[in-house]
């Protein structure tokens, strides 16, 4: 009950500030140019790919594209993953920094709410505008589904992937959010952390260093096997893990806020 | 704070005076469940209030200093998200929404942005939050800040319309003639401890002033 009040009163901000409307109205746009760029790229190879067997399809070449330029490399840099990097740190900044900047945070404890409740119920507002977003950029290559052969396993695994990314993102966004004392700090350091994440592995290659646990530590040697078609338990772990620890480490944060004077 | 035993009956309003940074704030704040202290009991109604924080959410009504709101939400909105964090749900809140916005005379203002109100609109937002669920406890700090003469005698009227409906009420403020005005009790914090807790002489103001500025000096004195 209490997570779910926290939660709606969490929700209605996201979608009366301007900035969730400002965010999803630009990504869309530049999410809506890449998928036009990738399928007129599509169709240009379509005749010379017909002919191959086992040649990659629309799926490969349009749809998971969309969501990722990891495996397109350079090609039309910013996808979905990409975006989400930015969007979801400046989306969570607010939740947590943005209540205590103006005072209103004392007054989600004095009606009874944990630690835990106020936490939880800001972390699940968040998803569902994320979701929301996440829906929106799928139903570019779904609208076409019945035009082009989908590859519906493929395809379920990255939004898989990027359920879980935008999970974790979230959590680490929130978390940010709770040691910070200003919004604009709360979004740096969790744009910061998350590129950290992302750019650990290559950081290390370049540097000579090839350790199992750098690998395992980055962001995108988890996400590339979904990115791929192939869910992994091992992965799903890692993106969980790190959005529980991060979840823990807000809700210690909170808890911790009343202690205070 | 220390040295702060206090007890309030239902239906007593109890004023509470200091000068600025005696604790009055940080005492509202613990009774509020919004800071913990580092020892002593708070009980609401016999009930550990420190073990069980979620009695706040029924039985405890509070608006702190400056009333903070959320900007980007209107004044229904506002009854609205206070009403469900309380419990209430559905035609219960819904009732209690328009019951309270009726009493503080809200409805001119139900769709105005919260960062668009008057610091004066404001407190009465905060007030109608405080009061929407029927608290047994309201507490109340400096709740007459930026009110005009008139809606600060509306306010001492709903403050002893709660007390006579039974609501106990603690009301910090700096205006000894709100606490003669409104209040059954006065006790007088400085430096972080309760220095007076006595019954206040309606008809008595000079009492009550000499008896705070005596507080207020000695420690001035001692400093």
């Amino acid at each position: 009950m209490s997570t779910s009040a926290v939660m709606r009163l969490e929700l209605r901000r996201l979608f009366v500030r301007p900035l969730g409307w400002v965010l999803a109205a630009l990504t869309l746009a530049e999410l809506a140019w890449r998928f036009v760029l990738l399928l007129g790229n599509f169709l240009a190879m379509q005749v010379r790919l017909a002919a191959l067997p086992g040649a990659p399809g629309f799926t490969d070449l349009a749809g998971v594209p969309l969501l990722s330029s990891l495996l397109t490399g350079g090609f039309i840099p910013f996808g979905f993953t990409e975006l989400a990097l930015i969007v979801v740190p400046l989306l969570a900044m607010s939740t947590l920094a943005g209540e205590r900047s103006q005072g209103t945070l004392p007054l989600l404890f004095g009606s009874g709410q944990s630690a835990a409740a106020i936490v939880l119920g800001k972390y699940l507002a968040l998803m569902v505008w994320l979701l929301l977003w996440l829906a929106l950029t799928l139903a570019m290559p779904l609208a076409l589904a019945h035009a082009a052969t989908l590859d519906w396993g493929k395809l379920a695994a990255a939004a898989l992937g990027m359920v879980l990314l935008l999970a974790a993102l979230a959590a680490v966004g929130i978390a940010c959010s709770a040691f910070a004392s200003h919004p604009a700090i709360a979004a740096a350091s969790a744009i910061l952390l998350v590129l950290a994440l992302c750019s650990l592995q290559i950081g290390a290659q370049s540097a000579g260093v090839d350790s199992g646990l750098v690998n395992w530590l980055a962001l995108p040697s988890h996400l590339e096997p979904l990115l791929r078609g192939l869910v992994s338990s091992a992965d799903v772990a890692w993106f969980l893990l790190l959005a529980a620890v991060a979840l823990a480490l807000a809700v210690r944060r909170v808890a911790a806020e009343k202690e205070r004077d | 704070m220390r040295e702060l035993s206090l007890a309030l009956a239902s239906g007593e309003v109890l004023g509470l005076l200091g000068i600025n940074g005696a604790g009055k704030s940080t005492t509202l704040a613990m009774i509020a469940g919004a800071l913990r202290p580092d020892s002593g009991t708070i009980r609401l109604g016999g009930v550990d209030f420190l073990e069980h924080p979620e009695l706040a959410r029924d039985r405890l009504g509070w608006l702190p200093e400056r009333a903070p709101l959320w900007p980007e939400l209107t004044v229904r909105e506002h009854l609205d998200a206070h009403g469900r964090l309380r419990g209430l749900a559905g035609a219960a809140l819904r009732q209690a929404r328009e019951r309270i916005v009726e009493r503080l005379e809200l409805a001119p203002l139900s769709r105005r942005l919260a960062g668009a109100l008057s610091q004066g609109q404001r407190q009465r937002l905060g007030l109608a939050c405080a009061l929407l669920h029927r608290p047994a406890l309201l507490v109340l700090d400096e709740p007459a800040n930026a009110l005009d003469p008139v809606q600060s005698a509306a306010l001492r009227a709903l403050i002893r319309e709660q007390a006579a409906a039974g609501t106990a009420v603690i009301l910090s403020t700096h205006l000894l003639g709100e606490v003669t005005a409104a209040c059954d009790r006065v006790a007088i914090l400085h430096e972080g401890a309760l220095r007076h807790d006595g019954p206040v002489d309606a008809h008595d103001h000079a009492a009550l002033e000499r008896r705070f500025f005596d507080i207020a000096m000695a420690g001035a004195r001692a400093a």
